[in-house]
C-alpha cells in the first residue's frame, strides 16, 4: 500500500481524477435510502433491466414483422417512409432517456455550495474542481449515450437489412451513431442549460423550491411526451413529404443530420441538419458559459444570502382554531414537503403524469370519444399509486424523532386523517376537475352527473389507496422492491385493467340512466363514508410505522407443481 | 422528579446498559458525563422514550415511561447533540409543527413561535429553509422546540456544540433559571467546566454502569479532587500523553 503523500503512481490516483470519480459516483446516489434500501433498490433495479431485455424483444418481434412485410413491397417507397419514421423514433427515444435521467440528476450538474464548503478548504484548485465535475458530466453523458445505442442496435440493424436499403451499410451505421449521439447530447445539454440557468438566476433558499417545481413540470413533461415519441415513427410521410411544421420537432433535426450524414441530396434534410447542428452548439455554450460565469464568481453565486420570503404557515387564525392540532400539523408538513422536497414531488408527478400521458394517448388517438369514459380512471389510477409512493418515501429520516416522542393514540386518527385529506384531494379532486371538460366535450351536459360518478369511484378507491397504511407522510424508512418485481407488475397491471374497466362499466351505465346514476351515487358515497369511518377507527387501534419492513411471509412459488 | 430504576438496554449480547440508577430531583441539574460508548446517548435516547429499555423502569413524577407514555413524554422537552431537523422547513414551520405536534392551542402556538425566534436571535431568518441554517443556529431552533409545550423536565445532549459564545452564555443563564424555577434538567456532555459551572450532582458512566455519582459543591471544595481526576480515575483512563506524543510524531512523518 502506497503511503498517502507519496507522489501519483497511476491516473487512478490523481486527486483530479478520484474528485471525478466522486462525482461520477454522486450523481447515482439520491441520499434516500437506508443501507438495506439501496440493497433493495440493487435487486429492483436488476428486476427491471431483465423486465426492459423481455420489453426489447417484444419490439424485436414487432419490428421483424413489419419490415419483413416491407420486403415484399412493388416499391422502394414504403420502406423509406417507415425508415424516416422509425429513425424519428429511436432518435426520440435516444432523446427522451437522456433528459429523463440528467432531470433526475440535475440537482449534482453543476459545482455547489457543499462542494465548495468541503472541498474550498482542502488544497484543491478551483480548477480541479471544476475539471472533475466537468468530466464527471461527460463521462455521464457519454455511459448514458453508449447505454442507449446499445440498447436501439438492434432496431437499428433491423431497419437497416433489408433489399430496399438505399445506403451503404457502413455508411449509415456512422452516420446514425453519429446523430444519435448527437441527438442525446443535446437533450442532456438542454437539461443540463436549464439546471444551470435556474442556478444561477436565484439564491439558494428560493432556489429550492423553483428549482424542485422547475423539475417536477419538466419531469411531467417528459413522461407525458412519451406516447408521443411511441406515434413518431407513424410521421414518415410527413417527414418524406418535407411538412415544415417538423422544425418544431427535435428529433426531425437529427433524422436530417443522418440523412445528410449519409449523401442525402435533398434540401429539406441539409435544412433540418442545419437547425439540428445551430441547436446543439448553442445549448452546449450555453452550459459552458454558465461553467464559466460559476468558475469565474463562484463563492458570490454559490454563497449568497438567502432571500426571506413569508411562510404560509399562518399559525392561530380563528379558523384553524377549530381544526384538532394533531391534524394541522400532519397537513402542515404533508404540504411544505410536497413544494420542496424534490423526490417526494417527482415521484408524485412523474407518476401521475403517466396517467396523464396514458389519457392523452387514448384521447388524441383514434378511441375518442370512447376513450373519454375510460381515461378518467386511468388517471385516477396513476394518481393513486403516485400519491401512495410519495408519502411513503421519507425526507430527513433522522428527524423523524419528533414524530415518534409526540405520538399519542388519540391524536393518531387526525394525524391520518389529514392524509386521508391529501390522498382524497389527489386520487379524487384533481382526476375528476381534469375529466369534466373532456367528458363534456364527449357527452354534453351529462357530464356533470358522469363527473360525480368518477368522483364517488374515486372516494372508494381512496380506501384501496390507504389500505394498511400506517405511516406519517415522509416518516418512515423506504424499502424499494419489497416483492418480486414481475409479481409486483403484474398485479399492477391486472389492478389496472380491472379497475379501468369497471370504473369505464360503471360510467357509461349510470350516465344513460339517471335512476342507475342516483343509486349508485348514493350507494357508493354510503360505501365510501362507512370505509372511511373504519379507516379512522383502525388507525386509533394500531401504532404508526417508522421503518418500514419486508413482509414476513415466505413467497412460495410451488414451481415444482 | 425522574427515576430511572434498574434501566437496562441489550443490543443482542451487546450490554449498551447495565442496571443503571439515578434520580433528576426537582430545582436540580444532573450533569451526565461519560466516555464515547459508555451508554450516555443510549441513556438519554431510552429517557425520551425513543428507545425502549430492555428492563428496568423510569418514572417521571410518578407518571410510568412504559405505562403511561404519553402523558410520561408530555413531561419532557429533548435538545439532541446532532440537530436532526427537517431542514426543508422554515423556523416558523418546524417551530409550528412542533407546537401542533405537542397538541397546543393555535393561539399559543402564533405567541410562541415568534417570541422565541426573537429572543434565541433567529427572527430574521424565520422565512428561510433550515438548509442556510449554520449548526449553532439549528441548536436554538431545537431550544425552542424542546420549551414550546412549558415541559418539567429537559433532557440536553451535548447542547452547546456548535453555539456561538452568546449563544452559550444565554443556554447556561437560562438552565440555570428553569431549574430553578423547580424543574429538571439531565444534561449529558463531555464538557468537564460546563458541568462544574451548572451542575448541582454529577453521575459518571462507564461500560453501561454507573461508575461515580457526586456533589458537584463538594468536589469544588479546596482539597478535593477535580472533576477530571474523579473522571479519569473512575473511568480507568489513563495519562494520554504518550498518545499526544506518538499522534504528533505521524503528523511530522514526511
Amino acid at each position: 500500500m502506497s503511503h498517502p503523500l507519496a507522489a501519483p503512481s497511476s491516473i487512478s490516483d490523481r486527486p483530479a481524477w478520484r474528485l471525478s470519480a466522486h462525482f461520477f459516483r454522486a450523481l447515482f446516489d439520491f441520499g434516500v435510502l437506508s443501507a438495506a434500501g439501496t440493497d433493495s433498490l440493487k435487486h429492483m433495479f436488476a428486476g427491471a433491466i431483465g423486465g426492459f431485455v423481455a420489453s426489447a424483444w417484444l419490439m424485436v418481434i414487432i419490428y421483424v414483422s413489419k419490415y419483413l412485410g416491407l420486403w415484399f413491397q412493388p416499391s422502394p417507397e414504403p420502406y423509406r417512409r417507415a425508415l424516416l419514421g422509425d429513425d424519428m423514433f429511436m432518435l426520440g427515444a435516444a432523446m427522451l432517456v437522456g433528459a429523463l435521467v440528467t432531470l433526475l440528476v440535475s440537482s449534482s450538474l453543476f459545482p455547489d455550495e457543499r462542494d465548495f464548503r468541503i472541498l474550498g478548504v482542502l488544497p484543491v484548485k478551483r480548477s480541479v474542481i471544476f475539471g472533475a465535475k466537468l468530466t464527471a458530466l461527460a463521462m455521464f453523458v457519454g455511459a448514458f449515450i453508449v447505454l442507449t445505442l446499445g440498447a436501439l442496435l438492434p432496431l437499428f440493424l433491423l431497419t437497416t437489412r433489408n433489399p430496399w436499403g438505399e445506403h451503404v451499410f457502413a455508411a449509415r451505421l456512422l452516420a446514425w451513431l453519429v446523430s444519435s449521439a448527437a441527438a442525446a447530447a443535446f437533450a442532456i445539454l438542454t437539461v443540463t442549460a436549464a439546471a444551470g440557468l435556474l442556478g444561477l438566476m436565484h439564491s439558494s433558499a428560493r432556489l429550492q423550491a423553483i428549482a424542485t417545481s422547475a423539475k417536477s413540470v419538466a419531469l411531467g413533461a417528459l413522461v407525458i411526451s412519451v406516447p408521443f415519441v411511441v406515434r413518431l415513427s407513424d410521421m414518415g410521410v410527413a417527414m418524406a413529404s418535407g411538412q415544415t411544421w417538423l422544425l418544431l420537432v427535435p428529433p426531425a433535426w437529427f433524422v436530417g443530420l443522418e440523412r445528410v450524414l449519409t449523401g442525402a441530396p435533398e434540401p429539406w434534410f441539409a435544412t433540418l441538419a442545419t437547425v439540428g447542428v445551430a441547436a446543439l452548439v448553442s445549448v452546449a455554450l450555453v452550459v459552458a458559459a454558465i461553467y464559466a460565469v460559476l468558475f469565474r464568481d463562484f463563492e458570490r453565486l454559490v454563497l449568497r444570502p438567502p432571500v426571506s420570503t413569508p411562510a404560509r404557515a399562518a399559525a392561530g387564525s380563528r379558523r384553524l382554531s377549530k381544526v384538532p392540532p394533531s391534524y394541522l400539523a400532519v397537513r402542515l408538513f404533508a404540504g411544505a414537503t410536497l413544494r420542496r422536497g424534490a423526490l417526494q414531488q417527482g415521484v408524485l408527478v412523474g407518476l401521475t403524469a403517466c396517467g396523464v400521458a396514458v389519457a392523452a394517448n387514448g384521447l388524441t388517438g383514434s378511441g375518442w370519444p370512447g376513450a373519454a369514459m375510460w381515461t378518467p380512471f386511468a388517471m385516477m389510477f396513476a394518481c393513486g399509486l403516485g400519491v401512495r409512493a410519495s408519502l411513503a418515501l421519507p425526507i430527513e429520516h433522522r428527524a423523524n424523532w419528533i414524530f415518534r416522542v409526540t405520538e399519542d393514540h388519540d391524536a393518531r386518527a387526525d394525524q391520518l386523517r389529514a392524509v386521508n385529506d391529501v390522498a382524497t384531494i389527489w386520487v379524487v379532486v384533481a382526476p375528476t376537475a381534469a375529466s369534466l371538460p373532456v367528458l363534456w366535450a364527449a357527452i354534453g351536459a351529462r357530464a356533470v352527473i358522469g363527473a360525480v360518478v368518477v368522483g364517488v369511484v374515486g372516494l372508494l378507491f381512496v380506501h384501496v389507496v390507504l389500505l394498511d397504511w400506517r405511516r406519517i407522510p415522509f416518516t418512515c424508512s423506504y424499502l424499494p422492491g419489497k416483492r418480486f418485481i414481475a409479481q409486483s407488475l403484474f398485479v399492477s397491471a391486472g389492478a389496472y385493467a380491472v379497475f379501468v374497466l369497471t370504473g369505464k362499466w360503471i360510467l357509461q351505465t349510470t350516465i344513460s340512466s339517471t335512476v342507475g346514476a342516483i343509486t349508485l351515487i348514493s350507494l357508493g358515497s354510503a360505501l365510501a363514508y362507512w370505509l372511511r369511518r373504519r379507516r379512522l377507527e383502525a388507525w386509533t387501534k394500531r401504532p404508526l410505522m417508522f421503518e418500514d419492513e419486508f413482509p414476513d411471509a415466505l413467497m412460495a412459488l410451488h414451481l415444482w407443481q | 422528579m425522574l427515576e430511572a430504576h434498574g434501566l437496562t438496554k441489550r443490543y443482542g449480547a451487546f450490554l449498551a446498559l447495565d442496571h443503571v440508577d439515578f434520580q433528576v430531583r426537582r430545582g436540580e441539574i444532573l450533569g451526565y458525563l461519560g466516555p464515547n460508548g459508555s451508554g450516555k446517548s443510549t441513556t438519554v435516547n431510552t429517557i425520551v422514550g425513543l428507545l425502549e429499555p430492555s428492563e428496568g423502569s423510569v418514572t417521571l413524577d410518578g407518571r410510568s415511561m412504559t405505562r403511561d407514555p404519553v402523558a410520561y413524554r408530555h413531561g419532557i422537552g429533548y435538545v439532541l447533540e446532532e440537530p436532526h431537523l427537517y431542514t426543508h422547513l422554515t423556523a416558523v414551520e418546524y417551530l409550528t409543527l412542533v407546537g401542533r405536534l405537542r397538541g397546543l392551542p393555535e393561539s399559543v402556538v402564533a405567541e410562541k413561535v415568534p417570541t422565541l425566534l426573537q429572543l434565541l436571535l433567529l427572527w430574521d431568518s424565520r422565512y428561510n429553509t433550515m438548509t442556510a441554517y449554520s449548526k449553532g443556529m439549528r441548536q436554538r431552533v431545537l431550544l425552542a422546540a424542546a420549551l414550546m409545550h412549558d415541559p418539567d423536565l429537559l433532557v440536553l445532549d451535548e447542547p452547546f456544540s456548535g453555539l456561538d459564545v452568546t449563544a452559550g452564555l444565554l443556554f447556561r443563564k437560562l438552565l440555570g433559571m428553569f431549574a430553578a424555577g423547580g424543574r429538571m434538567v439531565l444534561f449529558s456532555t463531555h464538557r468537564f467546566d460546563i458541568v462544574e459551572q451548572l451542575c448541582s450532582r454529577v453521575v459518571i458512566l462507564s461500560c453501561g454502569r454507573i461508575v461515580a455519582e457526586h456533589d458537584v459543591a463538594a468536589l469544588m471544595q479546596p482539597g478535593s479532587p477535580s472533576l477530571e481526576d474523579v473522571f479519569m480515575r473512575s473511568t480507568g483512563q489513563d495519562d494520554f500523553a504518550p498518545v499526544a506524543r506518538q499522534i504528533l510524531d505521524v503528523m511530522q512523518l514526511r
